[in-house]
């Protein structure tokens, strides 16, 4: 019981043993390491990413690096770095190798330290002279390992440092030859693959010093991160605009049955890449696109967008499956007949894109299927019977704007027949009557609203189907009620002549003096 | 080149325990329908008195019945328990128990047993409570001091449940109804509990008016004017609790004097104990309202000062304890202000210290003459010498290099007297103002004191001195020495001979020894981050070789001298270079030997045991510096991994020398031997296995859990995916300890932590454990989002357990990057956002939450990709977020912020 109370703690004297604070911390520079431990792999982590991208994804950060303290240290660490990597490729004496391995390393390490390496003060140091020294043939595999990986990493770093690479471009390329060993081949791949993803300047040098055959062989075998590593850089390098690359790599023996083989078969990592490879083929080279439409892919690419979940993977094989339909009227007239398995096959995996999460599936499925209602009658007939008008209509009233947009292509493109002839498309009543009927109207007169020249053109032109094809003269009526009156009078000054006349037209036709005195 | 992800599908483990996110607790006892009255029959006082025997057969059975009566019957046994507290006719020893059974059936230490008490006495009956009641608010009337003082506390600590269940609101009046009475001892008692009171509840529960109430009855009683010592003293105790009600009266300047003039009228009252209660007061005030003090710290200095001088030990001991506490705030103060003197601090410092300085420092300077001859030896002793050089050292620190002109002239007039208190105390008083004044105004002195230093360590009669000689070595070594010091004063020329002198005293007396490895240690510290070459190569071997003596030596378990040897063992390995490489493999030999030798001791007594244990602690401490060593280079981490399997094996074995507990040592000599290893470590866990788990199990010893969950991650950055096959234990266990309500806060956040280092190990494995860790997390995050009404501490525990929050879900998402298993992360990103956003909307995180903030949301982008890009877009305050991180003065929170932003820019753009 407390009889002393209120006893204030006694302060620790200011003369102490060592033992307890010594105890005290060492336990918290094991829990500070532990931190930085942690921190360390995070890093890396986020560093590593799959290296394909979209086009458009790899937005440059700002050139305002900090400069504080441990970037300095960083940097004057790689200054060290360098400087004992040309000792060490100067000193001829006994454990040379090892010397000028552990120097690589060493660099090599540093230049992956950081989310900012310090690539400037390599180059500043004059490390290319010695990396390009330490590729010469006849290397051993460690040394070419531990270069090209230096390289890989300042290729990655900012244009101008990509483009200091120039002089080691034949070396890498000479690299990736059958009597390389693998993990060599591989990195080097992985630097040009940096290198080509750069910019088209580049992607020229490296087409001209040869890069195209030995990568193409690379993606010859089954599986393995060489083949992935190589098929990646593959994509780069053939990324155009030029088509010639494209048209170049489907001729080389073997590449359309690797890339078949690979699409079919493959984990879902290195198909992704080669998917990427498809949609440059397709997007740039006619020639390359017609080999293809004329192999069994539409049917590979088809089972992959049904039976794979992974975006990265399903992005660039969608994009491929819509670039082959809008490329080649063979695929359309030859290949997706209406009353085949695949074509069935085709429609239900874009309904499955339809339906996904994920804006970009849904908007680039949107758009194949659009090129498919533009074919006959009969596949304008399949999809309106099948689960994607449902799925188009919710689309057309939540979707995000670019989706909407081509989601009215879609419906646009099923309400009307191949014009015979010139003038104003035929109508296909039935499909427009039930589509309208499916509450259509409400999302392309919102396209009229909007700024978009092109969305608001093919909202007009919808109106106009609806103002001219609802049977019993009732088109007027639900535009009206759906204030499409009020959407098309924005046009009245609008300084798009086409847009302008189309409006004014539809309006003095439709609700002119007349409107309303019959009704 | 980055690590290649591989998809390993997953096997079909099944998952057995299901564990509630809300801790459940257990039910209180429901109440059978009793008439307390009638039964209430049972004679305690009997059974009270046997609990108390010296025959332990007696006692225990009389505890084996009261256990019964409360099983049984728990209305019943209280309301005895309060009817004998309150009965006069019983013996004070059972009146006593009673009240204390009472009060331990309220309150406990440990928080989880806390609760069920408070549930249980919430869900008693009303009538038995306020019959219970009752008998301990009679019993403050009692003539009998000791049960009088009982009720007190039992009273607060009912009132510590009940107020603030707004419950109970007449106590505060029908006490304050009491002090009018006539008996002192009433008054007293009614003071008493007053004080307790406003100790158990906190001051928002109890409404101002009856504040000013309390605090109006305890200062009358305080008044000199009181007649009756006890009454004064109660009172006196009962304001020192009282303070932190007094808010709104320390504002009012009328009310403020009017207390403060009464405090230090109680500082001068002829009776030790009301003096003490008094100066323990001025303490409170000192730190809780210390910007109001300016006018009355005249006054204050005059009465402390003339307490030190004159007054009893423990009156002198709080006086000097004023002051110290002064030094702390206007540490704190300046510390805040950052050495800018334009900032803008909630409290403006008044430089108390400063301008007391001329007068404050001699009396300091007298108390270091009174020394106790014993105190070297003595690890708890506290006296006049050592507050008084505990506060001088604190007021170097406040006012730098001013104190020193005013101390010089005293160590120079005592530093060669004959009498050694002198000595000691001069050198005492310059040990003690080594930390705060610039190295500028030290160095010259030290430069000068170094050698007389030395020589007095080897030559003085007085170990006294020589103790004190050593340590204040040690204070010159961690302070005026390292690569940050520009002029050293260590130089090759007098470098040999300190090292000499050092190891010389290590073959001294225990506690001067002790002192002399201290100062080795510091000596050691200061050589750390010279890079390649450091001045202590030469004597490397020497140094080792003396340590490793001096924990052999017989007497080597006084004044912690083993331990001293040991810890200075470490920092020289820690600090040195690879000039001496070799060496520390050769130690790492010499150490296995030893540790080799605790495990062969056969049938060991308890006390033996203990020994045993601290040893083998001491030597894993050991092993887990030379392993972080030898582990930061290539080259001698593939030497030392020859000794891989015996290491390990030694741990093991230690290990296995408890059936209980794990060795917290061994563990944390564990984490760093698994990070060298790598993943090879994979061979040793089936072995380590269940040592992991039983650490992870031992939540009552938390620093045990702690440690281990550290190593767990550890144990995942090593072994990668090869940690697979453990997850599920490990996991389970985790999950276990965060739903226990016995878990000790700290261990939380690392245990969130760890989360993400096993999703960071096992990638997309990590599926199945989504379930379980995504709730915990996610509910964590809920309590962890608002701040508000916290003190600083709770604030930064709550950032604590942000940071650790943060931390698994960035692992988690980086664990799954690249995985097609991404979209099962989908559903819980907008909640991860919504927390973003609260943390961001409340303003209190700190930069190690902001930085690893940021890096989640960066994480969430890249992870998902265009899935996160439209909640990002839609989020309320993730741009604004971005961008202050983005313009931080903190590099690290901006290297995150400008790969966030990135991240996000590539989602949105797909």
């Amino acid at each position: 019981m407390a009889d002393e109370v209120l006893t204030p703690q006694k302060r620790d004297p200011i003369k102490s043993s060592v033992g307890n604070v010594a105890a005290q911390r060492r336990r918290q520079q094991a829990v500070t390491l532990r931190k930085e431990r942690r921190e360390a792999l995070v890093r890396t982590k986020r560093l590593c990413r799959v290296g394909v991208n979209v086009d458009d994804a790899d937005v440059p950060v700002d050139g305002e690096m900090m400069i504080d303290e441990e970037q300095s240290i960083l940097e004057a660490q790689t200054l060290k770095a360098v400087e004992e990597l040309k000792l060490a490729v100067a000193y001829q004496g006994k454990g040379a190798t090892q010397k000028r391995v552990s120097a690589l390393r060493e660099l090599r390490r540093l230049l992956s330290k950081s989310e900012f390496p310090p690539v400037e003060a390599a180059l500043e140091a004059e490390a290319m002279p010695i990396l390009v020294q330490c590729l010469s043939f006849g290397s051993p595999d460690e040394q070419l390992l531990e270069a090209s990986w230096c390289l890989t990493n300042i290729a990655a770093g900012k244009p101008e440092e990509t483009k200091a690479l120039l002089p080691a471009l034949p070396l890498l390329i000479g690299h990736l030859g059958e009597k390389s060993s693998l993990p060599v081949a591989e990195q080097c791949a992985w630097a040009l693959g940096n290198v080509a993803g750069e910019e088209e300047d580049l992607r020229n040098v490296l087409l001209s010093q040869g890069a195209l055959l030995p990568l193409a062989r690379m993606i010859l075998p089954n599986k393995g991160s060489t083949v992935r590593t190589a098929a990646w850089a593959l994509s780069n390098l053939i990324k155009g605009p030029d088509s010639k690359a494209a048209t170049d790599l489907i001729r080389i023996d073997g590449v359309l049955d690797a890339i078949l083989r690979h699409l079919k078969r493959a984990d879902e990592e290195l198909a992704t890449e080669v998917a990427w490879i498809v949609v440059y083929l397709t997007a740039l080279s006619n020639s390359a696109t017609s080999v293809l439409a004329r192999s069994e892919i539409l049917q590979i690419l088809v089972e992959r967008l049904a039976s794979s979940t992974s975006y990265q993977l399903l992005i660039p094989v969608l994009r491929s499956l819509g670039n082959l339909v809008a490329g080649d009227s063979y695929v359309i007239n030859s290949v997706l007949v209406t009353g085949s398995e695949i074509t069935v096959n085709v429609i239900q995996a874009l309904v499955k894109c339809l339906r996904s999460e994920h804006r970009v599936l849904k908007k680039e499925a949107s758009w194949a299927l659009s090129n498919i209602a533009a074919g006959s009658f009969e596949h304008k007939q399949l999809i309106q019977s099948s689960e994607a008008v449902p799925l188009l209509l919710r689309l057309l009233s939540t979707a995000p704007f670019d989706v909407r947009k081509e989601v009215a292509y879609v419906i646009g493109n099923l309400c009307v027949a191949p014009s015979e002839g010139s003038g104003r498309p035929n109508l296909i009543v039935e499909h427009l009557v039930a589509l309208v009927g499916g509450g259509c109207l409400p999302g392309f007169v919102d396209l009229v609203r909007s700024a978009d020249i092109e969305a608001a053109r093919l909202g007009l032109q919808f109106m106009e189907l609806v103002l001219r094809g609802m049977p019993n003269g009732e088109g007027p009526k639900l535009v009206e009620g759906e204030d499409g009156i009020d959407a098309m009078e924005r046009f009245q000054f609008h300084e798009n002549d086409e847009l302008r006349s189309m409006a004014n037209e539809l309006v003095d036709k439709y609700f002119g003096e007349n409107y309303g005195l019959d009704a | 080149m980055g690590p290649h992800y591989t998809t390993i599908h997953d096997e079909e483990t099944t998952w057995t325990v299901q564990y509630a996110i809300i801790p459940r607790f257990s039910q209180a006892p429901l109440l059978d329908n009793l008439d307390p009255k009638e039964k209430d029959t049972m004679e305690v006082t009997q059974v009270l008195l046997s609990a108390q025997a010296i025959d332990s057969t007696v006692r225990k059975h009389a505890e084996d019945t009261l256990k019964q009566f409360q099983e049984q019957n728990l209305p019943g046994y209280l309301l005895s328990l309060s009817g004998e507290l309150a009965s006069e006719e019983k013996p004070v020893e059972s009146r006593k128990l009673a009240g204390l059974i009472l009060k331990n059936a309220l309150d406990a230490k440990e928080q989880h047993r806390k609760y069920e008490l408070v549930q249980r006495w919430l869900s008693l009956d009303v009538a038995v409570k306020s019959q219970i009641k009752a008998c301990l608010l009679q019993t403050l009337s009692s003539p009998v001091p000791d049960a009088r003082s009982t009720a007190s506390q039992v009273i607060a600590k009912v009132a510590g449940i009940e107020l603030p269940q707004k419950q109970w609101p007449e106590l505060i009046g029908s006490l304050l109804s009491n002090i009018h009475q006539v008996p002192p001892h009433v008054k007293q008692a009614t003071l008493e509990t007053l004080g307790y009171l406003c100790e158990e509840v906190v001051p928002e529960v109890v409404e101002q008016d009856h504040v000013n109430k309390i605090l109006t009855a305890v200062v009358q009683g305080m008044n000199a004017n009181e007649g009756n010592n006890e009454v004064r003293l109660s009172a006196t105790r009962a304001l020192y609790n009282a303070l932190s009600f007094a808010q709104a009266n320390f504002s009012n300047d009328m009310e403020r004097d009017y207390i403060m003039r009464v405090v230090c009228e109680a500082t001068l009252s002829p009776e030790v104990k009301i003096r003490q209660a008094a100066f323990e007061c001025l303490v409170s005030i000192g730190s809780t309202y210390y910007e109001k003090l300016a006018p009355y710290i005249q006054d204050i200095f005059n009465i402390t000062s003339k307490a030190v001088k004159e007054d009893e030990e423990p009156v002198a001991l709080q006086a000097i304890e004023f002051w110290s506490s002064i030094c702390d705030e206007e540490i704190d103060i300046l510390e805040e202000y950052g050495g800018e003197f334009t900032a803008d601090s909630d409290v403006p410092c008044y430089y108390f210290i400063k301008q007391a300085l001329p007068a404050l420092v001699p009396m300091l300077l007298e108390t270091l003459l009174k020394q106790e001859e014993d105190q070297d030896q003595d690890e708890g002793a506290w006296n006049l010498a050592m507050a008084g050089g505990t506060c001088l050292g604190l007021v170097a620190r406040t006012v730098g290099d001013d104190i020193v002109p005013l101390v010089m002239p005293f160590i120079e007039e005592n530093i060669t007297k004959p009498d050694w208190r002198q000595r000691e105390a001069a050198t005492y008083a310059f040990g003690s103002i080594l930390e705060g004044p610039s190295p500028d105004k030290l160095t010259p002195i030290v430069n000068v004191a170094l050698n007389f230093m030395l020589t007095a360590l080897t030559n003085d009669p007085s170990s006294h001195v020589k103790d004190t000689t050593a340590w204040t070595l040690g204070r010159i070594f961690e302070f005026l020495h390292g690569s940050t010091v520009e002029t050293p004063i260590i130089t090759p020329a007098n470098c040999q001979q300190i090292i000499t002198v050092l190891l010389q005293s290590m073959k001294d007396v225990p506690n001067v020894a002790e002192k002399a490895c201290g100062a080795l240690y510091f000596l050691a510290q200061g050589y750390e981050d010279l890079g390649s070459s450091s001045a202590l190569t030469p004597y490397f071997q020497e140094i080792v070789q003396s340590l490793l003596n001096v924990t052999h030596r017989e007497d080597a378990g006084e004044s912690r001298l083993r331990t001293a040897a040991y810890e200075t063992l470490n920092e020289v390995v820690r600090c040195s270079t690879e000039e001496t490489a070799r060496l520390v493999l050769e130690l790492v030999q010499v150490i296995m030997a030893e540790l080799h030798k605790t495990l062969e001791a056969q049938n060991l007594s308890s006390d033996e045991r203990e020994k045993q244990n601290e040893l083998q602690g001491l030597l894993c401490g050991c092993l887990q510096v030379i392993i972080q060593k030898l582990g930061a280079s290539d080259t001698t981490k593939y030497a030392f991994m020859h000794y891989g399997d015996q290491i390990m094996n030694l741990f093991i074995r230690v290990f296995a020398c408890r059936s209980a507990t794990v060795h917290e040592e061994a563990m944390l000599a564990i984490g760093a031997f698994a990070y060298a290893t790598g993943p090879n470590f994979a061979k040793y866990m089936p072995d380590f296995y269940k040592y992991l788990e039983m650490g992870l199990q031992n939540f009552e010893e938390y620093q045990v859990c702690a440690v281990t969950v550290g190593v767990v991650g550890d144990i995942c950055r090593a072994l990668e995916d090869k940690i697979l096959p453990y997850c599920d234990g490990i996991m389970t266990q985790l999950l276990k300890d965060l739903s226990s309500n016995q878990l000790h806060r700290s261990v939380k956040p690392p245990i969130f932590s760890s989360f993400g280092d096993i999703a960071l190990a096992i990638g997309e494995n990590f599926e199945k454990y989504l379930m379980y860790a995504m709730p915990m997390l996610q509910s964590a995050a809920e309590l962890s989002a608002h701040t508000s009404g916290a003190d600083d501490e709770m604030i930064e525990y709550t950032n604590l357990l942000r940071n650790g929050i943060l931390e698994a879900y960035s692992g988690i998402f980086q664990g799954f990057k690249n995985s097609p298993k991404t979209q099962l992360l989908i559903p819980y990103a907008p909640h991860i956002l919504q927390f973003l956003d609260s943390i961001y909307m409340e303003k209190d995180m700190d930069d190690v939450v902001m930085k690893t903030a940021i890096g989640v949301l960066g994480d969430l982008a890249d992870t998902l990709g265009s899935n996160a890009g439209s909640l990002i877009q839609q989020s309320l305050s993730s741009k604004d977020f971005l961008n202050e991180c983005l313009s931080s003065d903190d590099h690290l929170i901006k290297e995150s912020a400008e790969w966030a932003r990135l991240a996000i820019s590539r989602a949105i753009s797909v």
